[in-house]
């Protein structure tokens, strides 16, 4: 067919269109972020660095970024040490209502964040008192099951039962079979999740919201305040240097799974 | 002589540094059936989407009516197409997959109706046009498809490969059942196989390509008794060659090849090529013994044959280790021109009939 | 794997999901903290008839509504473009729509503030080219809403609808042009019905996240554009009034369950049988 050029003039139209709202206005965060002026004003008042020093001085930003790679990981890793188990369970068990199971893991997918969030500031934090720091790592961790679980599952599927049943024809015990077979077969799910619910957790905002304190603060909460109070262009520095992150994320994903399959194959 | 249904002039396509189709000049005859025939990677789906307007040609021109249409879009070429894969609108009931043709020509739609039913009528499916093609069974789908491509009165009904995914007995059937249709439309048929069964059995014309050339053409009854070369020969199930005494070469069959006894009186002609031989396998095979032997060719090298034994023929099979005759008539004798690798079409090898 | 196994495997996750989301979620409808369930449902109705809580809602409606519809408009041609080019462009350019969405929404959406806001890129431009007096109050509107949303959610709607294109087989197209159709009459009456399922998936997701979403009418929406999010962080954090937060999180629910169940519907109707 066509091959390179864009096929109708409306098409192409909207396709630009949606790139530029897609795109441009990150692009103007890098630009503000590089101004010598006090203000979010645009075109930048002369090019300095001075609010990129300000945002890595900015020590409730630094905090709510240990914060939040320290939430993040831990969500991360606890939902696919919990996650795992479940797929086998669902894939490789025997077991009734397995679709109605897979259906349970996957419903904090279903029900908007902001309203888990409120859930469990209500019931964890102020019923039941704990501390919002593991009441942010419950919910978190909830909140990336689903990814766990279906991702990992995904890449289970794929894998043929029958190279468990020849391990263990060969001699293995199935908890062997599962640490020799198994799981090397389950290593790139496991990477795309993991990686997936890192990026999920750490950018997370609705579910966090309500779960904040003085001593534990994620960085997007964090960012979302700074900039409801001072209108100025530190947080378009930080923006730029979470942008920069992002990026090396994105090249890592792409460099071991394949960043299209990992953030473009999920469809909740 | 009237203007072919299509002409292909020096039509040469390339993707990157590969040729698919190198410089092809081809006439397809009115109303007749063509079959483009050769193995996969020749180049005769990609002639036939050349044809269809799927691809444009890196060189040359393509006729169709006499006019140029080489770069006509497909959906102004008023052909019907029959794809591989049916290529069956899912979303669309049996009878407006096949009125889609009419629809986009605006025939109105009583006629329309008309015109789907009949089509439908013609491939013996009138009764099932409200199901969906997911419905249907592989060989139901196939008529469908036919049927889609037929009812717009196309000026080239194009199929590509349209029996491959159907099985060995319903693929008998639909080719008698294709023959009847082109018959009975009168419409001209250009047709895509890797089979030489199926290229042998339809064509009225049949077009062998190779390497993106075309290598021979003509009716199946000039081209099957007389390949062009050794490529031909063996794409069409000669699989004995061998170089006879004044240096040109030969293919025969092996149910040509008939197996004597040692000292068996000679009673052919006298141009019968006869050469001793020795058994090395024997494989039964219900109707017919297959004999695999080693033997001398006249110009003295050491030949592997095959010999189809008939089950009803005088002689008993012989056993493997048996010294034996063989006996290639001279009727039988292909004789094929050294293979160049580019022979121009149609080039009958001297008599040999 | 026996029974008993298989249970060992699952007791973990379930335990985490019962205790980090279903009881919480259920315990919120039932019991808020001094609050009863007659007084959440109470609320809720009060909600339904009141007319600035019904004001939010409708915005929320509205906003997920226009979203939704902008998304499938932009995202869909963008789709079909990338997902039938065979240049190596297409690539980059899919990868471009996918990053966003690894990207923190605060930092996505901060952009708009300086391009909406009072001395950002659109303001100075219309002033600077002498076309208005005083640039226009374009941040805390419906419109920096839309914009927003749209920016947020039209990288999932790209995916969606590419995943839905790419398994539409290119030799149905091919087929209708054979039979007559030209490029815009094939796209209308073979590529669009044949990817109208993945299509109701990605109007659904973009949907229920448009409604649910926080980040984007906060900041450009602020106190004067409520949607049901803000409204719902207000009445938890601000005023604390726990009938109204679990009200308002019911509403909220509702809507998404219903947006899910009807496009479900539609969804299984629509497919090809």
């Amino acid at each position: 067919m066509s091959g390179t050029r864009l096929r109708h003039p409306v098409a192409a139209a909207l396709a630009v269109a949606g790139y530029v709202i897609m795109i441009v206005p990150i692009g103007f965060v890098v630009a503000t972020a590089f101004t010598a002026g006090s203000t979010l004003r645009f075109p930048p008042e002369g090019l300095s660095l001075t609010w990129f020093g300000e945002a890595v001085a900015y020590s409730p930003f630094m905090e709510a970024v240990v914060s939040s790679l320290e939430l993040a990981a831990l969500a991360t890793a606890l939902a696919l040490v919990l996650g795992v188990p479940v797929t086998l369970a669902v894939h490789r068990g025997r077991i009734p209502g397995r679709g109605l199971l897979e259906g349970l893991f996957l419903s904090p997918l279903v029900v908007p964040e902001l309203v888990v969030g409120l859930a469990l500031y209500q019931q964890l934090m102020i019923g039941l008192h704990l501390d919002n720091f593991t009441t942010l790592l419950l919910g978190h961790t909830a909140l990336l099951l689903p990814y766990a679980v279906r991702v990992t599952g995904a890449s289970l599927a794929l894998a043929d039962p029958a190279l468990e049943e020849a391990a263990r024809g060969l001699g293995a015990s199935p908890v062997r079979a599962f640490f020799t077979v198994t799981l090397p077969m389950l290593r790139p799910g496991l990477v795309s999740a993991g990686l997936l619910g890192f990026v999920t957790s750490f950018n997370n905002v609705p579910l966090s919201l309500l779960l904040q304190t003085r001593d534990f603060r994620t960085l997007p909460v964090t960012m979302l305040d700074y900039v409801q109070q001072s209108y100025d262009p530190m947080v378009a520095a930080a923006s730029t240097l979470v942008l920069a992150a992002t990026v090396v994320v994105a090249v890592v994903a792409e460099r071991t799974v394949g960043f299209a399959k990992i953030f473009g194959g999920i469809n909740r | 002589m009237t203007t072919p249904a299509a002409e292909l002039v020096g039509v040469t396509q390339r993707f990157g540094s590969f040729t698919a189709v190198d410089a092809v000049d081809l006439r397809i005859p009115r109303g007749r059936l063509t079959t483009l025939l050769g193995p996969s990677g020749c180049g005769k789906t990609t002639t036939l989407r050349m044809l269809a307007g799927y691809a444009t040609p890196t060189s040359g021109r393509i006729l169709i009516d006499g006019q140029d249409a080489t770069r006509t879009p497909p959906e102004k070429r008023d052909l019907g197409m029959v794809f591989q894969s049916y290529a069956l609108f899912p979303h669309l009931t049996v009878a407006d997959n096949v009125a889609y043709g009419l629809t986009m020509r605006k025939v109105p739609a009583p006629e329309r109706r008309r015109r789907a039913a009949e089509a439908l009528e013609l491939v013996g499916l009138g009764h099932l046009g409200d199901r969906r093609p997911k419905q249907l069974s592989g060989g139901q789908q196939q008529r469908v498809a036919l049927a889609r491509a037929v009812a717009v009165r196309p000026r080239l009904l194009l199929l590509d490969e349209p029996l491959s995914n159907l099985d060995a007995r319903l693929r008998v059937q639909m080719r008698a059942e294709i023959r009847r249709i082109q018959s009975e439309t009168g419409l001209t048929v250009v047709l895509v196989t890797h089979d030489q069964d199926e290229a042998l059995e339809m064509s009225d014309e049949m077009v062998l390509m190779r390497a993106g050339k075309v290598v021979q053409s003509g009716a199946p009854r000039d081209v099957f008794p007389a390949p062009a070369d050794r490529f031909v020969a063996e794409f069409l199930g000669y699989e004995n060659f061998l170089t006879l005494a004044d240096g040109r070469e030969a293919a025969v069959r092996p149910e040509h090849l008939r197996v004597v006894t040692a000292d068996a009186p000679l009673d052919g002609r006298v141009d019968d090529v006869v050469l001793d031989a020795v058994v090395r396998d024997v494989a039964y095979r219900g109707v017919d013994v297959l004999v695999t032997l080693d033997a001398t060719d006249p110009a003295g090298t050491a030949v592997r044959l095959v010999a189809d034994h008939r089950a009803e023929d005088e002689t008993p099979a012989p056993s493997p280790g048996a010294r034996v005759r063989l006996v290639a008539p001279r009727a039988r004798l292909a004789l094929l021109t050294p293979a160049a690798p580019a022979a121009a079409p149609a080039t009958a090898p001297e008599g040999n009939r | 794997m026996r029974a008993r196994s298989t249970l060992l495997l699952l007791l973990p996750g379930l335990a985490f999901l019962l205790v980090g989301f279903l009881l919480p979620a259920v315990a919120m409808l039932f019991a808020p903290p001094g609050v009863t369930f007659a007084q959440v449902i109470e609320r809720m109705g009060a909600m339904l008839t009141d007319p600035y809580d019904l004001g939010i809602v409708w915005r929320t409606v509205r906003i997920g509504l226009v979203v939704t519809a902008v998304c499938v408009l932009l995202g869909f041609p963008i789709a079909s473009l990338l997902a039938r080019s065979r240049s190596r462009w297409a690539g980059v350019l899919l990868a471009l729509a996918i990053f966003p969405l690894l990207l923190s929404n605060v930092v996505r959406t901060f952009g708009w503030l300086v391009v909406l806001g009072s001395n950002g890129v659109i303001g100075q431009l219309l002033t600077g080219l002498g076309l208005v007096e005083k640039a226009p109050q374009l941040l805390y509107t419906e419109l920096a809403i839309v914009l927003g949303l749209v920016q947020l959610f039209l990288p999932l709607a790209v995916i969606t609808c590419y995943s839905a294109v790419a398994q539409v087989d290119p030799g149905l197209e091919e087929a209708a042009r054979g039979l007559g159709a030209s490029r815009t009459r094939t796209f209308w009456s073979i590529l669009v019905p044949l990817s109208l399922p993945g299509v109701v998936v990605a109007a659904t997701l973009v949907f229920a996240g448009s409604v649910t979403a926080y980040t984007t009418p906060y900041l450009l929406g602020g106190s004067s554009q409520r949607m049901l999010s803000t409204q719902l962080f207000s009445y938890a954090s601000v005023t604390v009034d726990w009938a109204a937060a679990s009200a308002t999180a019911v509403v909220m629910t509702v809507l998404v369950f219903l947006v899910s169940g009807i496009s479900a519907l539609v969804g299984r109707k629509g497919a090809v049988s």
